[in-house]
């Protein structure tokens, strides 16, 4: 057997991780982690920094813009790579979340002379709000498999943008504007400014890191086993005896917590939303990115969401002729899936389990 | 009797599948429900493990109409299903798997005995513990789908075609099994299309037709039947 394929028939690079000392481990985590949160000056770097780094855009806004994406994967990861849901809807979460904030902080808000709070404050009563819309969206919805529920998901999406552009409440492309920033302050001047996108990012970094932890620990609980036990044979999973409605709308519920954090993020960062950013584009693109990086790996959900952020915004600023390649992204984009999909159909950092399921539902179709 | 089901109706929309069937199923037997394709025996499993709800008719399982009663509910009463087509956990190990079959349990001692039952019934699983579903062969597979049946410690094993798919030798393992699982005091509701099988090692049987049921009788009865013989056994 080769070196190479017996590093794989050892499980690879996880394999190698998982069978280290708990103090290497610890190690290699800190290390990732200090890395992530010097990102910000990776164009300082000789050499490869500069080609990482973005032109068009500045390359800690670039970054934040990456953090968001992360979080809706790693939601819609919990959603679809978990539980198995297709949900093509996932950005009409992230909207109520963004909206949620605005109405509660706004001056813009009908609520404003009523609330008109800190954006911390509407922190909690945003993310409860997603919450309850993942539960209203589910429970008449998840009884339905497949194909089904992705069409009605793709419907509440549409619903909460034709209502966001049409209903005066909700402003439409007027939008909100002036929703406040995340609170702290240092040396004399508030942390979250208006031109520096670094503390954003760490901050969006630090939320990706409970969420990942969070995630990580219910997926090794009883719930994690009733998510995969539904995701792999659902009729045999509630003939096991568990509740699958229940659990489907765990998921959802909590696929819809964290795209609402993404959601929260995003209006303090930018302190303006309107209807135009919570287009049905946005969740078929958090889609492919979790489908990208390895539906059912949080690892590669993490991936595949920080580069459909991270191609598009690289391409900012590249002229091509006279044209900015930006202009291209979504074809660009569109070629770089199918190459992917084509040759690692499982995703960059695929779950093994999901690998087998593919391999199995492929025997369902074609026998041997 | 420990299963009664009291003429019970399922369509599925507009197309009904069971037309008022009524069985019994007593404590300690070995029931086996033949048909054709597309008799309804497998919807009468699908209504008596809560996967399809019934349209009209009772279900009593153990004294206690479970007609209404949530499919996840009716296992912690003590109905357990091997469904057809296996539904094994492609992704989880045996092991997973097996576990699975446990899940409404709470008592872990009691878990790793039924477990090293399961591995003594098969020790092909044993062998292949760490091993993800997926890969096991058709026969290991309904091997694995009857272990994990039996880790809920069921009152009534339904097993939805135990044979399917299986080459003669493994079939004739198979109903041994089967046997000594009711032997050990477990009840058995078996679906079947290998009449022979099933007759010869059932207590007693139905003959399911379009949704209803057309005969009824010991498995010895039913094996020297004219009728039977000529449609389900292959011998004029």
């Amino acid at each position: 057997m080769s070196e190479k394929a017996n590093f794989r028939e050892n499980g690879g690079v996880r394999g190698w991780f998982g069978r280290q000392p708990t103090w290497v481990r610890s190690v290699v985590v800190a290390v990732a982690l200090v890395l992530a949160f010097l990102l910000p000056y990776a164009g300082d770097v000789p050499l490869i920094g500069p080609q990482i780094v973005t032109e068009g855009i500045d390359w800690p806004s670039a970054l934040f813009n990456m953090s968001y994406y992360v979080l809706l994967a790693l939601g819609l990861n919990v959603v679809v790579g978990y539980a198995g849901l297709l949900d093509l809807g996932y950005v009409g979460f992230f909207a109520v979340g963004a909206y949620g904030t605005a109405l509660l902080t706004s001056p813009d808000s009908v609520l404003y002379a009523d609330t008109g709070w800190k954006w911390l404050m509407a922190v909690p009563v945003a993310l409860a709000l997603t919450m309850v819309a993942g539960l209203v969206l589910g429970w008449p919805t998840l009884r339905l498999r497949g194909d089904y529920l992705a069409i009605v998901t793709l419907g509440f999406a549409e619903i909460i943008r034709i209502f966001a552009t049409s209903t005066t409440t909700l402003r439409g492309d007027r939008g909100f504007a002036s929703i406040p920033h995340p609170p702290g302050e240092w040396g004399g001047k508030p942390i979250f400014g208006v031109t520096d996108a670094v503390p954003y990012f760490w901050l969006g970094l630090v939320v990706i890191i409970a969420v990942i932890l969070g995630v990580r620990n219910l997926d090794r609980s009883r719930v994690g086993r009733s998510w995969l036990a539904i995701r792999e044979d659902e009729e045999a999973a509630e003939i096991m005896g568990v509740r699958t409605i229940k659990y489907k709308l765990w998921a959802f519920a909590i696929g819809a917590f964290i795209g609402g954090l993404g959601g929260v993020l995003f209006a303090g960062e930018q302190g303006f939303i309107n209807s135009q950013t919570f287009v049905l584009q946005f969740s078929i693109l958090v889609l492919a990115g979790v489908v990208m990086g390895g539906s059912g790996n949080m690892a590669g959900a993490i991936l595949g969401g920080a580069l459909i952020s991270y191609i598009p915004d690289r391409l900012r600023g590249i002229s091509l002729g006279d044209t900015d390649l930006y202009e291209y992204r979504f074809a660009m984009f569109g070629l770089v899936i199918i190459i992917i999909m084509v040759l690692r159909p499982q995703g960059l950092i695929p779950s093994r389990r999901r690998a087998m399921e593919l391999k199995d539902r492929e025997k369902e179709v074609a026998p041997q | 009797m420990l299963l009664e089901v009291d003429n019970v109706t399922l369509a599925y929309g507009r197309i009904q599948a069971l037309h008022g069937i009524s069985l019994t199923v007593g404590q300690g037997e070995v029931v086996a429900l033949i048909g054709a394709n597309g008799a309804g025996k497998s919807t009468t499993m699908r209504a008596i493990s809560g996967l399809r709800p019934v349209a009209q008719g009772s279900i009593k399982f153990d004294g206690e109409d479970i007609t209404k009663l949530r499919a996840d509910l009716r296992v912690v009463r003590g109905v357990s299903q091997s469904p057809e087509g296996r539904g094994i956990f492609p992704g989880m190990t045996v092991r997973d798997n097996l576990e699975m079959g446990a899940y409404t349990r709470r008592n872990r001692s009691e878990i790793d005995e039924d477990m090293q039952r399961a591995f003594t019934l098969f020790p092909r699983l044993k062998e292949r513990e760490k091993q993800p579903g997926g890969t096991l062969s058709g026969g290991e597979q309904q091997m694995l789908a009857v272990g994990r049946a039996l880790m809920s410690r069921p009152k009534l094993l339904l097993l939805d075609e135990p044979s399917m798919g299986l080459a003669p030798m493994l079939i004739q393992q198979i109903f041994d099994i089967i046997v000594e699982i009711n032997q050990q005091g477990t009840t058995v509701l078996l679906v079947e299309q290998n009449a022979q099988q099933a007759l010869s090692r059932a207590h007693r049987a139905y003959v399911l037709e379009t949704g209803r049921i057309v005969k009824e009788g010991t498995g010895a009865e039913l094996l020297n039947d004219p009728a039977v013989k000529d449609a389900y056994l292959g011998v004029a």
